[in-house]
């Protein structure tokens, strides 16, 4: 498989007081197009920073992150906005939900800013409902529907706009089990009949293991039996 | 209509107590300030001259109340005789109050078969003009002027001492006539005891507005050595002069107008800041899956728009109303300003609303966007 996402020492440091905090130290990740990466680790080991880093939602300190050809790490503030609105699906947490709006019109929410017709977006919206199952909820607001199906509509809002790019913030952490295995098949259908690549952070063993591969941060470093590494471990 | 309009009205919606409250806030202070434009703008249409104002008004010199101004009505023939002169009417006063007041009563005295010939703009619409012809206690009640009071054709009313019988009710081109009523000039001057011969000015019309300055100072001219001296000015000119405690009264209304602006600008910056800073975390999400900034700033520009637009809607319609309804008049030293709503005034109005709210939206639409997104999303 060819790589989606090549991240070359990267580093990201913040000051907090007079601290200087390094969530990721020098990493260096492939993702491969198509692939299902989970990256799991405990609190502060600085997963999701490097989440938020892949779906261009923060920058680097230092190194280069290369999606699909292209260096988002130089990219300004704006053009990250552009390019997310193009390559990836975020799907968070707690879904985040517009609560005044139906679930339709939250999947649509991606597209208003397209060149799209009202037709096209329409088409759009219920084919992306469709897959996650949820076309006969699409006048019920958020409010209306169990966690697992707004999970869905915030999968729905993730995929409508067709992303290379899935990032996933623990999707299952607020869902009961069952509405969690429901939403890691439908991570995996999307990997695997639509080509999409996920990057899940997650602090549940169960769904690592729905992934294709898994990755520990520990310290903002990748871990393999006790060992801190730059890279991510050769054996996968 | 723009999907970011639609979300900025679903927003607004959200909340639709703040919502109501804001626009509710928005309304009043949007009627005051429609209130105070009306004032200025009536009172701009009473002393600002155009090329069509070609009345001169004859009054005593140094005399500012019809009370203290008695002019001998035989001067009618000598000012009739000035060249430029075209038409002239001797009309006597009688108020009820001559300092600055909103329920003033007016009497205009005037030789009753010349009336319409010289204000041909008068339009009886109930009662008759024979009726007020033939009667010589009869009176043309001016339209607002019979609205405020309840009158119609027949009734009988008291005021200033003066007992008249209503013999019709006017419209006019003049907000003025509108507020008057008419008596006959012999009537008055009994009824109002000045006596026979005296009146309180002369109106004289000139054949076009470059002659006014010069048909005024013949005028006094003539009658500089007499009596009875005069002071002749441009009608408008004339108000202006005469009524000057009312227009102080107005003028420092500007500054309730300006509060008002003030007021309503802080209102809508507070209400749209407050929605921003409750929805942090959600705009972070749309920033997340695309929303360029500019884009989350025009939703909070709309959003203030919105609530300028619709208070401003409220409040200047209402006040346009509200002046319609009822027919204010400002009196002073018997000029009458009636207080009319203006299409001027609603168009600028609204204009005002509408650049209020956006002006308002402008700090809390740069600061919905200004943190950090990651920050918002931890937010």
């Amino acid at each position: 498989m060819s790589s989606l996402i090549s991240i070359q020492s990267v580093s990201k440091s913040f000051t907090k007081g007079k601290t200087v905090i390094t969530p990721l130290d020098q990493l260096t990740l492939e993702v491969a197009r198509g692939e299902f990466l989970s990256l799991m680790g405990p609190s502060g080991s600085g997963k999701t920073t490097l989440l938020n880093l892949i779906a261009g939602i923060d920058t680097p300190t230092s190194g280069e992150i290369i999606i699909n050809g292209e260096n988002i790490a130089a990219l300004s503030r704006a053009q990250l906005t552009k390019w997310r609105s193009v390559h990836v699906g975020y799907i968070f947490q707690l879904y985040h939900l517009v609560p005044i709006l139906s679930a339709y019109e939250n999947v649509e929410l991606p597209l208003l800013l397209s060149k799209m017709s009202r037709a096209e977006r329409r088409e759009k919206v219920l084919a992306a409902l469709d897959l996650v199952g949820l076309a006969d909820r699409a006048d019920h607001r958020p409010s209306e529907l169990s966690g697992g199906q707004e999970q869905r509509v915030a999968i729905a809002r993730a995929i409508v706009h067709d992303p290379d790019l899935l990032v996933a913030d623990e999707p299952t952490g607020d869902l009961d089990r069952e509405s969690a295995d429901s939403i890691l098949q439908l991570l995996n259908e999307l990997t695997e009949k639509f080509g999409k690549t996920v990057i899940m952070v997650t602090h549940d063993p169960k769904a690592s293991a729905a992934a294709h591969r898994s990755l520990q941060l520990e310290k903002g470093k990748f871990i393999e039996d006790g060992h801190l590494l730059n890279k991510q471990p050769a054996e996968q | 209509m723009s999907p970011l309009l639609t979300l900025a009205i679903k927003n607004l919606w959200r909340n639709k107590l703040r919502t109501v409250l804001t626009v509710l806030g928005v309304s009043a202070g949007m009627f005051l300030y429609a209130a105070v434009q009306t004032m200025q703008h009536s009172l701009s249409s009473a002393t600002e001259m155009n090329a069509n104002d070609t009345t001169l008004v004859v009054y005593r010199e140094n005399r500012f109340c019809p009370s203290t101004s008695r002019l001998p009505e035989h001067y009618l023939p000598t000012i009739e005789r000035i060249d430029g002169v075209r038409e002239v009417i001797p009309i006597q006063i009688a108020v009820n109050n001559c300092g600055a007041s909103l329920d003033v009563i007016t009497f205009r005295g005037v030789p009753a078969d010349s009336l319409q010939k010289y204000n041909p703009a008068i339009n009886v619409i109930a009662g008759s003009y024979d009726d007020f012809l033939n009667r010589s206690d009869a009176a043309l009640v001016g339209r607002n002027f019979a609205q405020r009071r309840g009158l119609s054709p027949g009734d009988k009313f008291e005021a200033v001492g003066v007992n008249v019988s209503v013999a019709g009710i006017i419209s006019s081109d003049s907000a003025t006539d509108e507020n008057v009523a008419y008596v006959h000039l012999a009537f008055l001057q009994q009824a109002s005891r000045v006596g026979l011969g005296v009146v309180t000015q002369f109106n004289v019309k000139v054949d076009s507005a470059g002659q006014l300055d010069r048909v005024a100072s013949e005028i006094d001219e003539t009658f500089s050595s007499d009596q009875q001296p005069t002071n002749t000015r441009p009608e408008k000119a004339f108000f202006a002069e005469t009524a000057r405690q009312m227009i102080e009264l107005i003028s420092f209304t500007r500054w309730l107008g300006l509060g008002a602006v003030v007021a309503v600008l802080g209102l809508v910056a507070n209400a749209v800041l407050l929605i921003v800073r409750g929805r942090v975390k959600e705009t972070a999400i749309l920033q997340t899956i695309g929303f360029s900034r500019l884009a989350i700033a025009t939703i909070v520009l709309f959003e203030g728009l919105l609530l300028g637009l619709a208070g401003g809607f409220i409040g200047v319609f209402g006040a346009a109303i509200f002046f319609k309804m009822q027919s204010f008049t400002l009196g002073n030293e018997g000029q009458t300003l009636a207080l009319i709503p203006s299409a001027n005034v609603v168009v600028s109005g609204l204009l005002v609303a509408i650049v209020l709210g956006l002006l308002a939206s402008v700090y809390p639409a740069w600061k919905a966007t200004s943190k950090p997104l990651v920050h918002s999303l931890n937010a």
